[in-house]
């Protein structure tokens, strides 16, 4: 009577995907001071931060920054004494900014490419979140066209077209065992595009405190065509055919940032930021495989983010005509309701210190360090999805390092 | 800037070498429990069998050997288990998936007949024919797994020579064994035990398809069973017992179904309106009567029925008529378990269930209800670590290839529930093991 059955496999769990993973490296001397400058009018990197502030600049500006960063979570399932580890891997966020103007005109032009999300976890494939995720690498990168207008000597806006590349590579183990007993494997690989504008003002007030307000939008990139590649055991590959391939939209969530600048003196800049980041609109993750079988469906998976904010402040002094030396910090709320936590990026609130040097190589050549260390609350949890349940630690490294032309 | 190159280096050495974030696991702790010598007692489950035979891999996992694993963090001993030999790896033999039937999508499957440590059959009078397998010689033994054993054998003296599986364990020749099981496991000091005892009395009478075998009595079983954890706590050692399952909650009996027999059967000759089968008549153990009627849902075909044999010519009174199909030539009884022997079989898992938790109780001794746990699969699935599990055949991922018996990682789970029972009677924090890391059914 086995011949009449029909094989139904354990259905794949959804593709755990895309969380707290909004990248904040977007200048050196901004890291420096705990990620502000919405409010400040620093450098090239107003591109990002408030294009309303470029036309401020008393300088054009050519720049570029890279910061790896090392994420190191752990991982320590409910009722065991086991601890798994991400393993050692360096993702690299980067900055490049040119902003040009004729000398003291009202206006500016600007281009930026930079990384506003991304990550890069590796579990490994035999750790007992395996068939959840075993390593992600997400990349985006943004370049932004931007033009910046001094209304007046106390305002400017300023605003760019964003377009983003975004690139996905995902891994994760499949629970179906071949004659030796290992198991299947998929990966789902892609690229795709997506569109976006960000846009800001920037004042200075009589009271030489400067404002900043900047938005910048929501940048829903989908992956068209991208590979679904799936490992199992012969027997099985007419359930999971092969070439696949997928479609997946994931939106990037739209961010409003608010900062002041103050100059208590000559040497000193202080700064504080307030952002909200619109991760509500994070509300479903799907996959959609060009080919189906019964055992490999289009998934649908609730994600429920709900928004979050972080709280920035920083200063910097001015020890001399050529050194310069930042600190800051702040506090990020999590978007992640309990319950969905997953291992891609296992999201928590966290708080953070910066610290960075500038040093004037040159009248015109900036070179700026910046290092910063996060620490993630740590979180227990059960997924209900995939009911992984344990308590994850993180600790983020992020040394860094820019060179900056201006003239 | 010869500082500045200085400090960016020391800034990227700092990041490299940082320290891991620090996991603080539960310090762990044995509780009012001593692991120092575990033993397991039980019948096939414990032995580690699965894909209808005994075999090294299945050993290796048995739920008993899993425990004693996590134990070792908590005080636990070594645990010594009876493996057959790499040159006998495949022990009695056993069942593997060979593929799947290209228009049908059924699984296909094959004996594995090759480096088994079957020795012979010897034929003990009164009884028939026994297989036997190559001794175990170890002089240590904690899994005192026997597949096939029932409750009703524990104090059967004779009982070595009937049981291949059982025999190996014991010095002396075939058809010379005196030793009653209960003696045997408990003829070494231990401190900790495991009872798994008790599925064979109503399975035996189930698989059969209430033909071939019968229900042990409740009060027998319940005599049996008090002796039991009398004699294995009598030096105030502290375990686990577990209950038994639902026989109705595996996959031997909810795979092949009457639908999906008179569905196919339909496809070729729709006129057929019904599957007969020979039913018991009532629900009563004393009952003898069997008649033929129409098959209803709550009829269970046994896993291994022949389903060619559906339709085929047979002989009766009523001369030559398909086989299943009318009420002369019914599915005979030992592939079905109808209605009336569920409810039996159901009724006296019940009663041996009351026994097993009123005994335990009795002596302070933790409960593993299997009995609970595997209906709420039935009826829910289990999401473990990002997999779906459920109680179906081979797809459900936590029964092997037979119907009855566990994938690894359905031991894994069950070794899970009974660390879970432990840990909440005497306050250890044996820590649980990865299921995940375990197997499920192989696929060629």
């Amino acid at each position: 009577m086995r011949k009449i059955l029909l094989l139904l496999l354990a259905s794949l769990p959804v593709m755990a995907f895309a969380q707290g993973f909004q990248v904040n490296l977007h200048g050196q001397k901004q890291i420096g001071m705990g990620h502000t400058g919405t409010g400040l009018a620093q450098d090239g990197a107003s591109v990002l931060f408030n294009p309303g502030a470029m036309a401020m600049l008393p300088d054009n500006y050519i720049q570029a920054g890279i910061s790896p960063l090392i994420f190191k979570s752990g991982f320590n399932p409910s009722g065991t004494n086991d601890a798994y580890y991400t393993k050692n891997k360096i993702a690299t966020p980067f900055t490049a900014y040119a902003v040009w103007g004729p000398k003291s005109s009202f206006w500016k032009l600007g281009l930026g490419v930079y990384t506003p999300f991304g990550g890069l976890t590796d579990w490994g494939n035999e750790w007992q979140g395996k068939y959840v995720l075993e390593s992600l690498n997400l990349k985006a990168i943004a370049i932004q066209p931007t033009l910046s207008i001094r209304l007046a000597d106390f305002v400017s806006i300023g605003g760019g077209f964003v377009y983003n590349i975004g690139d996905v590579d995902l891994q994760r183990a499949i629970p179906l065992a071949n004659a030796a007993g290992a198991d299947g494997q998929a990966r789902l690989k892609g690229s795709g595009h997506g569109y976006g504008w960000n846009a800001g003002i920037f004042f200075k007030t009589e009271s030489g405190i400067t404002v900043g307000i900047d938005y910048r939008s929501k940048l829903k990139t989908t992956i068209n065509n991208g590979d679904a590649i799936f490992g199992v055991p012969a027997s099985l590959a007419t359930s999971f055919p092969q070439p696949n391939t997928f479609t997946a939209s994931i939106p990037l969530p739209s961010t409003t940032s608010l900062g002041l600048g103050y100059y208590p003196s000559s040497r000193w800049t202080l700064a504080a930021d307030v952002n909200y980041v619109h991760w509500s609109v994070y509300k479903v993750l799907a996959f959609d495989y060009a080919q189906n079988t019964s055992a490999l469906q289009d998934t649908y998976s609730p994600r429920n983010y709900k928004d979050a904010y972080s709280l920035r402040g920083g200063a910097q002094y001015k020890a001399n005509d050529k050194l310069f030396l930042r600190a800051g910090g702040g506090y990020a709320s999590t978007a992640v309701r309990d319950g969905y936590v997953t291992p891609e990026a296992p999201d928590a609130n966290r708080y953070y210190f910066t610290g960075g040097l500038g040093y004037k190589l040159a009248k015109r050549l900036d070179l700026d360090f910046s290092f910063e260390y996060e620490k993630l609350l740590s979180r227990t949890q059960t997924n209900i999805e995939s009911q992984l349940a344990g308590t994850f630690k993180t600790h983020v490294y992020i040394p860094g390092v820019s060179l900056a032309y201006h003239w | 800037m010869k500082n500045f190159k200085l400090s960016i280096y020391v800034l990227l050495a700092a990041s490299l070498a940082a320290c891991k974030p620090s996991i603080e696991t539960p310090a762990p702790s044995h509780g009012s429990a001593d692991f120092s010598r575990y033993i397991a007692v039980g019948n096939s489950l414990t032995a580690g069998y699965a894909d209808g035979g005994l075999y090294l891999e299945g050993q290796q996992n048995s739920y008993p050997s899993i425990i004693a694993k996590q134990m070792q963090q908590v005080g636990g001993g070594t645990f010594t288990q009876p493996l057959f030999s790499q040159d006998q790896a495949n022990g009695s033999g056993y069942l593997q998936l060979t593929g799947f039937d290209k228009t049908t999508g059924a699984p296909t499957t094959a004996p594995v007949t090759t480096n088994l440590a079957v020795t012979g059959q010897v034929t003990i009078p009164g009884f028939g024919a026994v297989t036997t397998y190559t001794k175990y010689t170890g002089t240590d033994l904690n899994n005192y797994g026997v597949p096939g054993i029932k409750l009703a054998h524990i104090t059967y003296a004779p009982y070595g020579n009937l049981n291949g599986f059982y025999e190996r364990l014991l010095p002396g020749a075939e058809g010379t064994h005196t030793t009653t099981y209960l003696d045997f496991i408990t003829a070494k000091p231990f401190t900790f035990f495991t009872n798994w005892l008790g599925n064979n009395d109503a399975l035996g009478y189930a698989t059969s398809g209430g033909a071939g075998d019968v229900l042990t009595d409740k009060a027998t079983f319940n005599a049996l069973y008090s002796g039991l954890m009398t004699k294995l706590t009598a030096s105030g050692q502290k375990g686990a017992v577990a209950t038994i399952p639902d026989v109705t909650a595996i996959p031997y009996f909810n795979t092949v179904t009457v639908a999906a027999i008179l569905a196919s059967v339909q496809k070729a000759n729709p006129a057929v309106q019904a599957l007969f089968i020979n039913a018991k008549s009532d629900a009563t153990a004393a009952g003898t009567a069997y008649a033929a009627r129409p098959a209803t849902a709550n009829d269970l075909i046994v896993l291994t029925f022949p389903t060619s044999k559906i339709g085929t010519l047979v002989s009766t009174p009523a001369g030559m008529l398909p086989y299943g199909l009318t009420p002369y030539s019914p599915i005979e009884n030992q592939y079905v378990l109808d209605a009336n022997e569920v409810t039996l079989t159901k009724d006296y898992v019940t009663s041996y269930n009351n026994t097993i938790k009123s005994v335990a109780a009795s002596k302070g001794i933790a409960v593993n209800d299997m009995y609970t746990f595997l209906n709420n699969v039935k009826a829910h699935g289990l999401v473990v670590d990002g997999v779906n599990l459920n109680a179906g055949y081979i797809s459900g991922g936590i029964f092997s290839l037979d119907g009855v018996h566990l994938t690894p990682r359905g031991y894994a789970i069950v070794a899970n529930e009974f660390i879970k029972a432990i840990n909440a009677q005497y306050g250890s924090t044996i820590p649980l093991a990865d299921a995940a890391s375990y197997r499920s059914v192989k696929f060629p």
